[in-house]
């Protein structure tokens, strides 16, 4: 994830191709962000909110969704990973995001029962039980509210130094949890017994943390 | 030593203390806002406390969120010859020139907490999370609400950026919950004695307050002790910073949650990639670097001190 970096010159992007998708909708230029008008003589007047999610149109079903796929790890052995040392589990299996010490974000995949169910609340989420043992060892986020940054911070192509500031970052996780959260569709009710599938991401700062999962993809199995 | 006399007469001018030995590292320059607020006094201890750990002297001085004299204290720091800079700047757009004044005299950068607004000038920017941390807090906030119910906010200095950025994080999350009504928002000024006469005034417009979310937790300190007079310690409140003041009013179940910084963490951080820099002329991560930060509740409050969590 991290480029490397010389003091009198600019990070080289690893992906070419990649900052030239971004460049399309991001006022980019080499390694440095520039605040007013991007090249092609687009107004920089935009607010922050419609760059993100011109952003998030341009990355979220082409590449992200198919990221979070080809990362994920099943649940059952990214758990015994995780309980067998996070560090270790993270450098193998999940990325730090934008900064040391902050959480590691895990893809993941698998299925569970729904044994604990929340629709009720706006930040609503179904407890599937994985393991067979009756209790709940994800939560997996219905929204609307979609809390957390896990979706941006999976991602090797979005990276921090390339925004402007923490705000315009931060718009792009809740414009990804957003688009997470409007691709959602499950039947109505509580789904207790119902068995369902789903890829998504995760982050945690300790071993002990609940798996609180943005899914990019839900299905309730007949 | 030409050099030597400035420095010594510099730092004796802001009475701060100079190590008498030469290190073989060098010396490294420590320049954040003044030690009174005790965020910045984590700050500067901890990276001179890492710096020292790894044999380099230390040059600790205070900008006072004044970018003038912040730009002096580059010129200072540049004629001392310090090997790197580790910065918690005086202005996202007005600390730019200073930091590549030192990037042009060959002397690097590592910038800690705030950030600014270009990158390739510092080396390191580790980013305080002020609007994760503020989610996190406005998060708890509903939660405790049980999403409903009316509220009022204390917003901190406005001409300070972090102010805004906090306020935007709460507003985020709790724009989301149309059952939850703002009734007050209000600047205090991050004052604690403010904090309590705009308390009293609100509780007075809106009696039917169930919760106050405050961008500091000094503020949180001036509501607590209003709504404590006004015998309404049914209100919930929640803070920014996780000082231990917030964390004995914890610990009483007075203010229910603070969000932490992590300060002293961070700021040894950047001088860990200054050291790795200066041996291997590469951090060998990106520039700009998010620290997040971190709930504190009933839950973990008996385990932070001085802006730090124990294990």
């Amino acid at each position: 994830m991290a480029s490397g970096f010389s003091f009198a010159g600019c990070p080289m992007n690893p992906m070419p191709l990649l900052a030239l998708a971004l460049a399309a909708t991001l006022p980019l230029t080499g390694c440095k962000i520039i605040k007013t008008a991007p090249a092609g003589g687009e107004t920089s007047a935009t607010t922050d909110e419609a760059r993100m999610a011109a952003l998030v149109a341009d990355s979220y079903v082409p590449k992200l969704i198919p990221h979070v796929a080809a990362a994920a790890t099943d649940v059952v052995p990214l758990r015994a990973a995780i309980a067998g040392g996070l560090d270790a589990a993270g450098a193998k299996l999940g990325l730090r995001g934008a900064g040391g010490g902050g959480p590691w974000n895990f893809a993941v995949k698998g299925a569970g029962v729904v044994v604990t169910s929340d629709r009720a609340s706006r930040a609503a989420k179904l407890g599937l039980d994985t393991d067979a043992d009756g209790v709940a060892d994800v939560q997996v986020q219905l929204g609307p509210v979609i809390k957390g940054t896990a979706l941006r911070d999976v991602a090797p192509f979005y990276v921090f130094t390339d925004f402007r500031d923490q705000i315009e970052f931060a718009k792009l996780a809740r414009a990804l949890n957003d688009a997470a959260g409007a691709a959602i569709v499950l039947p109505e009710g509580d789904l207790l017994g119902k068995t369902v599938a789903f890829e998504g991401a995760f982050a945690i700062l300790s071993a002990k943390d609940a798996l609180l999962i943005v899914p990019t993809a839900l299905t309730a199995l007949p | 030593m030409n050099i030597k006399r400035r420095l010594l007469l510099s730092v004796v001018a802001l009475g701060l203390a100079l190590p008498a030995m030469a290190s073989a590292e060098g010396t490294i320059a420590i320049i954040t806002p003044s030690h009174d607020n005790p965020f910045f006094k984590a700050e500067a201890d901890g990276a001179a406390a890492k710096a020292k750990e790894l044999g380099y002297e230390t040059l600790v001085l205070v900008h006072d969120d004044d970018a003038n004299k912040q730009s002096e204290l580059f010129d200072t720091a540049i004629a001392a010859g310090v090997k790197a800079i580790i910065l918690d700047n005086a202005g996202a757009d007005a600390s730019v020139a200073a930091v590549q004044k030192a990037k042009d005299a060959g002397i690097p950068s590592f910038l800690i907490d705030r950030e600014i607004t270009q990158s390739g000038v510092a080396v390191s920017q580790i980013v305080s999370n002020n609007y994760q941390g503020a989610q996190l807090g406005a998060e708890e906030f509903v939660r405790l609400m049980g999403e409903t119910g009316e509220y009022a906010e204390l917003v901190g200095k406005e001409s300070d950026t972090n102010a805004g950025i906090r306020s935007s994080g709460y507003a985020d999350v709790i724009s989301q919950y149309p059952e939850l009504k703002s009734v007050a928002r209000q600047s205090a000024n991050w004052s604690q004695t403010e904090a309590y006469t705009v308390m009293e005034t609100m509780l007075q417009a809106n009696p039917g307050i169930k919760g106050v979310i405050s961008g500091n937790d000094t503020m949180a300190m001036g509501a607590w002790a209003a709504l404590e007079a006004a015998g309404r310690t049914d209100v919930i409140v929640v803070g920014f910073d996780g000082s231990n003041d917030v964390r004995d009013s914890i610990a009483k179940g007075g203010i229910k949650a603070t969000v932490l910084q992590p300060a002293y963490a961070q700021a040894q951080m950047a001088v860990m990639q200054a050291d790795t820099f200066l041996k291997t002329g590469s951090t060998g991560v990106e520039e700009k670097q998010l620290m997040d930060c971190v709930l504190v509740n009933a839950d973990n409050a008996a385990k932070l001190e001085t802006f730090a969590l124990a294990e």
